[in-house]
């Protein structure tokens, strides 16, 4: 293990200030939005509070992708068009938007990359939550694909410096990337992740996305089918060549979270082949 | 700087000198096929096989999407005997449980096309295939070379 590394990134996840921000206001409706005593009009409130973010909110609310046909003007009106869940939705991709757009050097993705890969997996997410009939979850696996990759941003610069140290270790032990990745800087992007949610204080079920999408077999079995949906649209998005870095495809796909999802093999074939509709939904988004 | 033209997941595109086509690669395979004569050349990125639904988004499939590319370099002038291809992509998920047929998806799209060059009888110059590395292509137009960078490294490729 490389010891200078590791060092560095103990100081990081141990000083809150080293970790990206998010606008206060993010937190506050992600929380919101799950807690059945607060009313509407208190998210509407919340969210107006933030002058800049409500235009970005409102701009989104009438593109092609969330749009239902009538100009939306107010977040009060984006609430009762839209529904709450997806008005959070927005404010999440309006929040995160700055924190995932910057390029991601260790892994080869130029600026915006992760970006989009964020906005693929969201929506390959989203699709499987309603093809599954479970739209219970469609909203958090939405922001769970949003974000998933955030622990990258942070640790990418490490991973420049590693990256002959991990991908050798890849080859030579036959072992996943993330994996290479914990064995040579202590830490893995999806720890850092963690780290970054818990910082942000961002519910339990999007931590268990973050850490465990690579590995949802080990995750909270009350939050595995959520993980297993975003490990899917994850491998399925990086095969088809979205947001795939230097890591490749040194990745798995999982029987388990196949088998969690009770997608078919049929089903999976469809998914990555509908990765260019996707990409086309995603670009007012971009 | 000669003009980047990216071509995207299940697109096909084609120029001619001194013009670059650009794309990305998992599993999808790139068809860089070029007329070392006229100069022109273009690129298929395809995601799957085989078009089971017949016309629908011929650009996606390899078994329409690359005689679909060689009708098009025909048309701006290009001569059938000159073509020559390149391919490259195809990668595999380094894992994947046993019941997971798309984890071979790579492999497949890399058979039929080769299947489909065959039928057209157009020489396969340089395969950079398989593997678990994604890759970024850029195909030169002004002489055919295909530069293929995967994990951090390049390797550029001049046979037409």
């Amino acid at each position: 293990m490389d010891q200078n590394i590791k060092q560095q990134l103990d100081v990081i996840v141990s000083r809150i200030d080293q970790l990206p921000p998010l606008p206060e206001v993010a937190t506050k409706v992600i929380n919101m939005v799950n807690n059945p005593d607060v009313s509407f009009k208190q998210v509407a409130q919340e969210i107006a509070k933030n002058q800049a973010m409500t235009t970005n909110i409102l701009k989104l609310c009438n593109s092609a992708y969330f749009s239902k046909g009538k100009e939306i003007t107010s977040i009060d009106r984006a609430i009762v068009t839209l529904g709450l869940k997806e008005v959070k939705d927005i404010v999440m991709l309006v929040a995160a938007k700055p924190v995932l757009m910057k390029p991601v050097i260790g892994y080869d993705l130029g600026q915006g990359e992760l970006w989009k890969q964020g906005l693929a997996v969201a929506t390959m997410s989203r699709d499987i939550a309603l093809a599954k009939k479970r739209k219970e979850l469609a909203d958090v696996v939405f922001t769970g694909g949003i974000i998933h990759n955030v622990g990258k941003v942070v640790i990418a610069l490490f991973v420049q410096q590693a990256f002959k140290q991990i991908l050798d270790m890849v080859m030579s032990q036959n072992m996943p990337f993330h994996i290479a990745e914990k064995e040579v800087m202590g830490y893995n992007h999806q720890e850092i992740g963690e780290k970054i949610l818990e910082k942000w204080n961002f519910p339990p079920v999007l931590r268990s996305i973050v850490r465990f999408y690579q590995d949802p077999e080990i995750s909270p079995e009350e939050h595995r089918l959520e993980v297993s949906i975003v490990h899917i649209a994850n491998a399925i998005c990086l095969m088809s060549g979205v947001g795939i870095g230097s890591d490749g495809l040194y990745h798995e796909i999982k029987d388990a979270a196949i088998k969690k999802t009770g997608l078919t093999q049929s089903d999976l074939e469809a998914l990555y082949g509908k990765t260019p509709d996707i990409l086309k939904q995603i670009r007012d988004l971009q | 700087m000669s003009e980047i033209i990216t071509v995207g997941v299940a697109q096909i595109r084609y120029s001619s000198s001194p013009a670059v086509l650009r794309t990305i690669l998992g599993s999808c395979v790139g068809i860089c096929i070029y007329d070392k004569v006229k100069k022109i050349g273009g690129m298929a990125h395809v995601l799957l096989p085989v078009n089971q639904k017949g016309t629908l988004n011929p650009e996606k499939y390899a078994d329409t999407a690359i005689p679909m590319l060689v009708k098009e370099l025909i048309k701006e002038g290009a001569k059938k005997e000159n073509l020559s291809a390149k391919i490259t992509g195809g990668a595999s998920m380094f894992k994947f449980g046993s019941n997971i047929a798309l984890g071979q998806i790579g492999d497949r799209n890399i058979e039929q096309t080769k299947l489909e060059l065959r039928k057209l009888d157009i020489a396969i110059l340089v395969e950079d295939v398989g593997g678990n590395l994604g890759r970024v292509i850029d195909f030169y137009l002004e002489d055919g070379r295909m530069k293929v960078k995967a994990g951090g490294q390049e390797k550029i490729y001049y046979k037409v």
